[in-house]
């Protein structure tokens, strides 16, 4: 009889210690969510370098909170240390009441050291660094007024972060951090958020990263509806050959340029610029290779899981998280109208010699907004290849955000 | 109110800072990258320039074929054949410039040619 009861002690320890007794409604439904990010990521390939680690860790997070679990300090005294096999003699201690405390530390979960690389802002600029390597600034350099259309881009955050604010329900921070989703730039969102609204982690990366998976569905309509049949038939005359020093400097140049102005986004478009003169000097191939493959792909690894594994049920299910994914939405789609609307105005002056489709590229998601300018620019006109001419908007479009970003972290207090 | 004040100046200060930066990098770009291609065109100009005048030399120059006694009768004692094969791929190499094989000579090397291969290979800097 007695073994019967303790086999049913056994057991019933056993469920109170498992995720049956200690999970809540809201983590059953993120872990939902997961798996429909998962689907989505391997079934249809939206994006799932990113998607799948994100979903992957939200899953993770959600089935046992602990992986994220802070570091503890406990205070034991010597009899507590003795019964835990532990030698006091290798412990700081604390004198409370005439008592000697035994200060023993409890490590912290797997994800919250890797989340400190998010939270430090370290993952963002690296992540940069290996975009830089892979990026080609020539058409930028070959037509350098796609800049206007990479700026024109960033209204869409200026003006979500406007009505985030007007609707009173987030801070100015918040609603900076929710703007800047509009960028439609992972790295430079978690920047941004990290700094500006830490709480709001989740949600706005998880926003950002699904709207640049939806890239191909959420663009096409609101370029289609902005442009006629005529606008989107043009085609491009030919982009001229760059030179490899102007390759070359170009990198130092916008460096300079940017840290001066605005000393804030230096993280961001320095690691940017450092990967491009990797890429273009020619004579660091190995570093080259490394920042665009591994190293890339480790901090891709750390950033998706540990920005998944903020998105806990109680974080994620609210209200508050449905306005962000609403806005972030709304900043999206303006920034892309506002894109195609700066293209036109380019088509105008320039007596139709840019396709405004190019505008939409604006938004960075390097390079799928570029393969969608091409792709609707196509539909109209087969013989048209509109790709190059969308590379230079489209990685104007990366430099603009991480100035926006420099802008809102420079003028916003966190709080 | 106050926060809806911010945000407006907010705003108009982004739209201004972004443009301008952007701006200014066009006129950067544009600026640099014309006096690198003046640069490059006045190099290419002078380099045109030599080019034509060697042109002339080689044209004024008295075309001789040489007996194969001529061609042995090297240092080195390269075979005629060996000279052949080189001076076939200098000319394939140059095609139309105007180009002319003044000596062929042996390598002396202490090394043989998979050592050397070994040497750089330890020695590439990182």
């Amino acid at each position: 009889m007695d073994i019967l009861t303790q086999l049913w002690q056994i057991i019933c320890h056993l469920l109170e210690e498992s995720g049956f007794s200690k999970l809540s409604w809201e983590n059953y439904v993120m872990v939902g969510i997961s798996f429909v990010l998962m689907y989505l990521a391997i079934k249809k390939q939206f994006e799932p370098l990113l998607l799948l680690p994100i979903a992957f860790g939200m899953c993770l997070v959600n089935l046992f909170p602990g992986i994220m679990g802070l570091p503890t300090t406990e205070m034991l005294t010597e009899a507590e240390m003795l019964a835990k096999h532990l030698d006091p003699s290798t412990y700081t201690t604390t004198v409370y009441n005439g008592v000697t405390y035994y200060n023993h530390t409890e490590y912290g979960g797997l994800f919250y050291y890797l989340y400190q690389g998010v939270k430090l802002g370290i993952y963002p600029p690296l992540i940069f660094l290996g975009i830089g390597c892979m990026t080609d600034f020539g058409p930028l350099i070959a037509n350098p007024k796609s800049f206007i259309l990479g700026a024109a881009a960033q209204i869409g955050i200026f003006l979500t972060f406007i009505i985030a604010t007007a609707l009173g329900i987030f801070t100015p921070s918040e609603a900076a951090s929710i703007a800047i989703i509009g960028g439609a730039d992972g790295p430079t969102a978690i920047f941004v958020t990290t700094k500006l609204a830490p709480q709001l982690l989740g949600p706005i990366a998880v926003a950002a990263y699904s709207y640049m998976a939806l890239v191909p569905i959420i663009q096409p309509p609101i370029m289609r509806a902005l442009t006629t049949k005529k606008e989107r038939s043009i085609v491009m005359g030919q982009l001229r050959p760059v030179s490899k020093l102007e390759r070359i400097l170009f990198p130092i140049i916008v460096v300079v340029l940017v840290a001066i102005l605005l000393p804030d986004a230096a993280p961001l478009v320095g690691m940017l610029m450092l990967g491009n003169l990797f890429k273009e000097s020619g004579v660091v191939d190995r570093i080259n290779k490394t920042a665009q493959n591994e190293l890339m792909n480790i901090i891709t690894i750390f950033l998706g899981v540990t920005v998944g594994a903020t998105a806990t049920g109680k974080v994620f299910l609210t209200l508050q998280t449905a306005g962000i994914i609403a806005l972030g939405l709304f900043a999206f789609c303006l920034a892309t109208a506002c894109g195609v609307l700066f293209g036109k105005l380019m088509c105008f002056f320039t007596h139709g010699k840019v396709n405004p489709l190019i505008g939409s590229a604006g938004v960075s998601a390097v390079p799928m907004a570029a393969r969608i300018s091409q792709k609707v620019g196509q539909e109209e006109n087969p013989g048209n290849f509109l790709l190059m001419h969308a590379m230079g908007p489209n990685v104007a479009g990366v430099i603009g955000s991480a100035v926006a970003a420099g802008v809102l972290l420079s003028v916003i207090k966190p709080g | 109110m106050n926060d809806m004040m911010q945000a407006f100046i907010l705003l108009l200060a982004g739209f201004l800072v972004v443009f301008t930066v952007l701006i200014l990098l066009i006129v950067t770009v544009t600026l640099y990258s014309k006096i690198i291609r003046s640069m490059q065109d006045a190099g290419n100009k002078k380099k045109k320039a030599v080019s034509e005048k060697t042109d002339e030399d080689v044209k004024h120059q008295e075309v001789r074929s040489l007996s194969r006694e001529e061609i042995e009768d090297n240092d080195d004692n390269i075979p005629g054949e060996v000279i052949a094969v080189i001076a076939a791929a200098v000319d394939a190499y140059y095609g139309e410039k105007p180009h002319r094989i003044k000596a062929v000579k042996r390598e002396r090397s202490a090394r043989s040619a998979w050592a050397r291969a070994g040497a750089m290979q330890n020695t590439r800097p990182f």
